[in-house]
């Protein structure tokens, strides 16, 4: 007989804690489907995706029944399609893109993953043709998502590629006026990118993976402040935060157990390969799901005073130590998302004025992912949009980490105002630039921020 | 080798096991299978026994009992006529977990139910903590049932009584509870028989 606490806590993260398996990605290798005629090109890609995917929404829903463990999303992620439509115009890709959109509903699929370029050293003429096709892509798409890699330690960042992707995001989020600009939601400005990854919309299937892999992204943001909100409260004697650390731990196991079990067994009935768990945990705009309430349950009641990086930097490595023991299969981003619209704590305190743009990228230099569904002024320049990935990768290049930017310019809007984006992805008030436009020449130098030394890391 | 079940009653003291036990000993009898509780200050045990020769049953209740004078032993044998032939082959192991509102003939108003669905409880604890009622089970569902099914079934009919009912494989009991490797398919059948390949 399982002893009754056991059976209670596993089942207190499901029924109050909103434990769930946030997505079951599957990443699908289109590379076998290029072709220089473009309806080729795309039927290829339809009838992959159908051969592996086709089944895949019936497989979550069986694995969910058996389990009782809801699966909320499922998403494929595709090739980088500036390898696979390498050769085509804008035209070409744009075809792709449809292709893709209208498969992903096909299937059942909400988002799919991989309209994608890494340009980390340079690009070749189709990642630029790519870059430059994304403001139509993203607006005249639903279930498109897109990344690009702009930078790796080993190669340096590229700026050129990062002055165009300033205009890219000024150039969608005013096709994507209607909706605050929310086509820029659909893109994410990689440093050090995983290949791994399953989480949209930066996710992409990658070099070194097989044809056909399930990879899982859970959550659990709830779960955790639950495990810390109980020792705070339950304990005789104030916990330590080594304490609360090895709290954080002991879920983040839990959690990943959960996530592999699912992973392994929606991948065997479908007969492909299992990949990764991320362990990220990802907020939604739910009370009671958000990554901001664990740091006030820590402690750090408003967030974006100091000590709020440092009790981040506990929670993201507590996480990764309690995933990592309990699966040898772990990858993506594997931190706490700090996705400002998409978790009420954090776009409450940008609306109490509490966390700003400043505080926000220090806390990205402890955390996996980086600058994450951040709204600012619509009337902000390109270089200063530019300006601002920059920095972030920067984090990440310099530090061997992953980073991103998932930025969004609401046209129309400036700083205070209310910028809504519906859903999972949320709503923030638009957070000020401090002293935009002031780092334009900065940019347009262009060329490559060379690779940093390796040695004397300091 | 032939097998007897020996159940044994009594209020709880220090010496019970020891009791029983010696006397089976003394009988040339070997326990090969044995499970003891005590609840509400009151033992019970359950146990086979193998003995090389047919006993008589009465013969070895006396023997316990009369060991046990001074406990007050309640002690039944039995035969053991081949019943523990797993009677749901192929079926997995899931968990019910019932809480809520505590009110007479809760416990068997879910049995009947799953008796109903064929599903076959091989262990149960109940509570009631006041008004507070508990309950967590064992139990092995038949093949034919699909878990989306009874969880449904029973949600609702959980609703009816003013209690929550939850059905979870067991598999995630272990996951989250043990250190060891997650397998895909039952701890039960672990090769996932009931995974379906189709490349």
């Amino acid at each position: 007989m399982y002893r009754t606490e056991d059976v209670l806590t596993t089942l207190g993260m499901v029924r109050q804690h909103k434990l769930d398996v946030r997505t079951v990605t599957m990443g699908v290798d289109l590379q076998s489907c290029a072709s220089p005629d473009v309806a080729t090109l795309c039927d290829r890609i339809r009838t992959r995706l159908l051969h592996y995917a086709g089944r895949l929404r019936e497989v979550c829903q069986e694995v969910q029944g058996r389990y009782g463990i809801p699966i909320v999303n499922r998403r494929i992620a595709v090739s980088p399609i500036a390898g696979v439509a390498a050769g085509h115009d804008t035209e070409g890709l744009i075809a792709v893109a449809r292709t893709l959109d209208a498969t992903a509903a096909e299937v059942g699929v909400d988002l799919v993953g991989g309209f994608t370029a890494q340009v980390q050293k340079g690009w070749t003429e189709a990642e630029k043709r790519l870059i430059e096709a994304l403001p139509l892509v993203l607006s005249t798409t639903q279930r498109v998502c897109s990344s690009v890699n702009v930078g790796t330690t080993a190669a340096g960042i590229n700026m050129d590629a990062i002055a165009l992707l300033g205009h890219v995001l000024k150039d969608t989020a005013e096709r994507t006026r209607s909706h605050d600009g929310f086509g820029c939601a659909k893109l994410v400005i990689f440093g050090n990118a995983p290949t791994d990854n399953p989480f949209m919309a930066g996710a992409f299937h990658g070099a070194g993976e097989p044809d056909c892999v399930i990879n899982i992204g859970v959550s659990g943001p709830g779960v955790v402040k639950a495990a810390v909100e109980d020792l705070v409260a339950n304990a005789q004697t104030r916990p330590t935060l080594g304490e609360i650390a090895e709290e954080i731990k002991s879920t983040a196991f839990r959690v990943t157990r959960v996530g592999e079990l699912i992973g392994r067994e929606v991948a065997a009935r479908l007969g492909v390969a299992f990949g990764i768990v991320d362990l990220s945990l990802a907020p939604t705009p739910e009370v009671g799901d958000s990554v901001g309430e664990i740091l006030q349950v820590m402690g750090v009641k408003r967030l974006g005073a100091p000590g709020s990086t440092a009790a981040l930097a506990l929670l993201n490595d507590a996480v990764k130590k309690g995933g990592s023991f309990a699966s040898s299969s772990v990858g993506g981003l594997s931190g706490a998302f700090v996705a400002v619209s998409e978790d009420a704590a954090l776009a409450d305190a940008v609306a109490c004025g509490d966390l700003t743009l400043a505080k926000l990228e220090a806390m990205t230099a402890v955390c996996s992912v980086g600058l994450d569904m951040i709204a600012v002024p619509g009337d902000t320049d390109a270089e200063t949009l530019a300006a601002l990935i920059a920095d972030e990768v920067a984090i990440g290049v310099i530090n061997h980490k992953t980073t991103a930017v998932r930025i969004i310019p609401v046209p129309g809007k400036g700083a205070g105002d209310r910028a809504v984006f519906g859903g999972l992805f949320g709503e923030m008030d638009i957070l000020p630039i401090h002293a935009a436009g002031g780092s334009g020449d900065f940019v347009r130098h262009g060329g490559r921020i060379p690779a940093p030394l390796s040695s004397l890391r300091n | 080798m032939h097998t007897y079940i020996v159940t044994v009653t009594a209020a709880d003291r220090v010496g019970i096991v020891h009791s029983v036990t010696g006397s089976i000993s003394e009988q040339g009898g070997n326990i090969i299978e044995l499970s003891q509780t005590v609840l509400r200050g009151y033992f019970t045990i359950i146990l086979a026994v193998a003995f090389p020769e047919a006993i008589d049953p009465r013969g070895l209740r006396d023997v316990i009992v009369a060991r046990g004078e001074r406990f007050d032993l309640k002690v039944a044998v039995l035969p053991d006529e081949g019943h523990h032939i797993d009677p749901v082959p192929g079926g997995d192991r899931f968990i019910l977990t019932v809480l809520g509102q505590d009110s007479p003939g809760n416990i068997y108003r879910i049995a009947g139910k799953l008796a109903d669905r064929g599903v076959n409880i091989v262990d149960l604890h109940a509570r009631s903590d006041g008004p507070n009622f508990r309950l967590i089970m064992e139990a092995f569902l038949p093949p034919h049932l699909k878990p989306a099914e009874l969880r449904a079934d029973l949600e609702q009919f959980g609703a009816e009584l003013g209690m929550e009912v939850y059905v979870q494989h067991e598999d995630i009991f272990l996951a989250t509870n043990e250190p060891r490797p997650v397998r895909v398919g039952s701890s039960r059948n672990p090769e996932g028989s009931d995974v379906v390949v189709p490349h």
